[in-house]
């Protein structure tokens, strides 16, 4: 590795992100100006342009607009409100219920929509209005929401977790997809214990239980919804087939259900699709950037010299995966998780599989690592999208995150020693 | 002249999509019907690529690409014009010269070497057009949002 091609890398990404350049841009453009450094310019640009061509022409990649898709026609189909009556039932009598019910709908919808940035509008352009009627803190009902939402990313399916697996060169979907169950909910579960402690000093009100008749109800219209979690992901883990055409299967089926709750016309149809589109190809072009910043790093070696560099420091896994951990928070707080999971998974994979972890595991601790950067000022769009559908400056929401955060890492430092909780699931289908 | 634009690119864009999603359910069909229908994911793959880069055209003329923007924001209105004109001066760069340029090298080259895809055997430089394509397009939106007050979306 030479020196001055990290120097070039580093300073024009970082100069080029001060400056407010749209992040895929600057990705590319470094890129760029490293390869510049030991290769002339047309065979320069004309490499990356191949990398952006051939990296997109992937038909995992697929996988991503179509769960966006469904997330979009879940968001308009009725299908938000339907999860928050089903956790309403099951968590909304404890103190601070509705708290509760936050974070368990957002669980619910992030799982089957697969974007925190889809359940933090949809869960929370219903919860915060109800929770502020009830007399709860605003910027801490944001603050649980946008926490919340994040554990979509782990609980499958999960479009990042597809990224990881197209980076990590293969660890397969099904085990990555069964791995995220636990992590995801020890995260619900140690945001729902600060929030719970909340809720008991301020002696927030439960939302009361509904009558027996009422709740049957209320779960039974839940069931469909809830159904196709079982449909992708039992179809995937039973082999019966890929991410892709599982995706697909979610859109057609949230199509239905969206037409049969008649809150969608095809009418509508033309307009989620462009949105579709316009949230696709914000991820694509990162991708494609970051597959041709991905591919100048290891043409210069860089995965390599970092590789050494990490393992003459310490060749204990405990202490490698704590700095690998720190280093990412980091990167978190000013990179977005696509790119970063394209770009980092490379260099630090070889290390940790080097030290005997299991690729999926560590693929669990990188999305739930970078999840917490989601909702991080400056970069965080889960951040940014919780208080606004919540109407709160971000400076108010800091305060009561911190204690979340800590949840957050606490959750963080259980996946990472205790690889169990992410591989206990597929080992048991043998994944 | 940007409305249509605009316009032809959004409709193109969600006729593309659309396809997509029949593309891929196709595919699940024929297997279940076990019908042989290999097309499909070359297909796929190659809309992937048009809907990527297309649509990141489209979401520059729409200002939607992510961006840390606490700097520019922080500046009275004529700096941030300046901001503007940077910004945009750098995003013209980079479709200038890696997609626009790169882009047609790159399906010159795949069209010399008569490189066609498997299935259909449609020759993948055509594929690769999208590239200059949309290089063009970016650089299009990137010259009017130049003239903007403000160099960042909503």
């Amino acid at each position: 590795m030479e020196i001055f091609e990290v120097l070039v890398l580093v300073v024009s990404f970082v100069v080029m992100l001060t400056l407010g350049v749209p992040i895929a841009y600057s990705i590319g453009i470094s890129a760029v100006l490293t390869m510049l450094v030991s290769i002339y310019p047309i065979p320069a640009v004309t490499t990356i342009a191949q990398r952006m061509a051939t990296g997109l022409d992937s038909f995992t990649l697929l996988a991503i607009p179509f769960f966006i898709l469904a997330g979009q026609l879940m968001n308009k189909g009725g299908i938000a409100t339907r999860l928050i009556d089903f956790a309403k039932v099951l968590v909304g009598m404890l103190p601070g219920g509705l708290a509760f019910v936050n974070i368990l709908a957002c669980m619910l919808f992030g799982a089957i929509s697969g974007s925190a940035v889809a359940a933090a509008s949809a869960i929370g352009g219903f919860m915060n209005s109800r929770m502020e009627k009830e007399g709860y803190d605003k910027s801490f009902s944001a603050a649980v929401n946008i926490t919340s939402s994040t554990t979509g990313m782990i609980i499958p399916p999960s479009n990042i977790l597809i990224v990881y697996s197209l980076a990590s060169g293969g660890a397969s979907i099904g085990a990555l997809f069964l791995a995220g169950y636990i992590p995801g909910i020890i995260v619900g579960l140690t945001l729902m214990a600060v929030a719970g402690v909340f809720a008991y000093r301020h002696k927030y009100p439960t939302s009361g239980s509904s009558s027996i008749p009422e709740a049957l109800k209320k779960m039974l219209n839940a069931i469909p919804s809830l159904f196709l979690l079982i449909v992708v992901i039992g179809g995937i883990v039973a082999g019966y087939f890929t991410a892709t055409e599982a995706s697909a299967i979610a859109v057609l089926y949230t199509f239905i259900l969206a037409l049969l709750y008649k809150e969608i016309t095809l009418k509508d149809v033309p307009d989620i699709l462009l949105d579709t589109v316009s949230t696709t190809s914000i991820v694509m072009l990162l991708i494609a950037t970051s597959i041709g910043m991905s591919w100048v790093m290891s043409y210069e070696n860089i995965p390599q010299s970092v590789s050494a560099a990490l393992l003459t420091i310490s060749d204990n896994k405990i202490i490698v995966l704590l700095l690998i951990n720190v280093i990412l928070l980091l990167v978190g707080v000013f990179m977005d998780m696509t790119p970063a999971v394209l770009i980092f998974t490379p260099i630090f994979l070889p290390v940790v599989t080097e030290l005997g972890i299991d690729p999926v595991h560590f693929g669990i601790i990188m999305v739930l690592n970078l999840s917490i950067g989601l909702c991080t000022p400056p970069v965080g769009s889960v951040l940014f999208v919780g208080c606004s559908v919540a109407n709160v400056k971000i400076e108010k929401v800091i305060k009561p995150l911190i204690p979340l955060f800590i949840a957050m890492v606490i959750a963080l430092l259980l996946v990472t020693y205790i690889p169990e909780l992410s591989l206990w699931l597929p080992g048991l289908f043998d994944l | 002249m940007k409305e249509k634009i605009d316009n032809i690119l959004g409709k193109s864009l969600t006729i593309i999509m659309g396809l997509m999603v029949i593309n891929v359910l196709l595919q699940v069909f024929a297997r279940f019907l076990k019908i042989s229908a290999p097309f499909t994911e070359e297909v796929a793959g190659f809309l992937l690529i048009w809907v990527g880069l297309l649509g990141a055209s489209y979401a520059t003329g729409k200002k939607m690409h992510l961006a840390i923007d606490l700097l520019p924001r922080s500046k009275s209105p004529s700096a941030q014009k300046k901001f503007s004109l940077l910004i945009n001066s750098i995003v013209i760069l980079f479709a200038l010269s890696v997609m626009v340029i790169g882009g047609f090298r790159l399906v010159y080259i795949t069209i010399s070497l008569n490189q066609l895809s498997p299935v259909l055997e449609i020759p993948k430089g055509y594929i690769y057009l999208v590239m200059p394509l949309s290089g063009f397009l970016i650089i299009y939106y990137s010259l009017i949002n130049m003239k903007d007050q403000k160099p960042f979306g909503e």
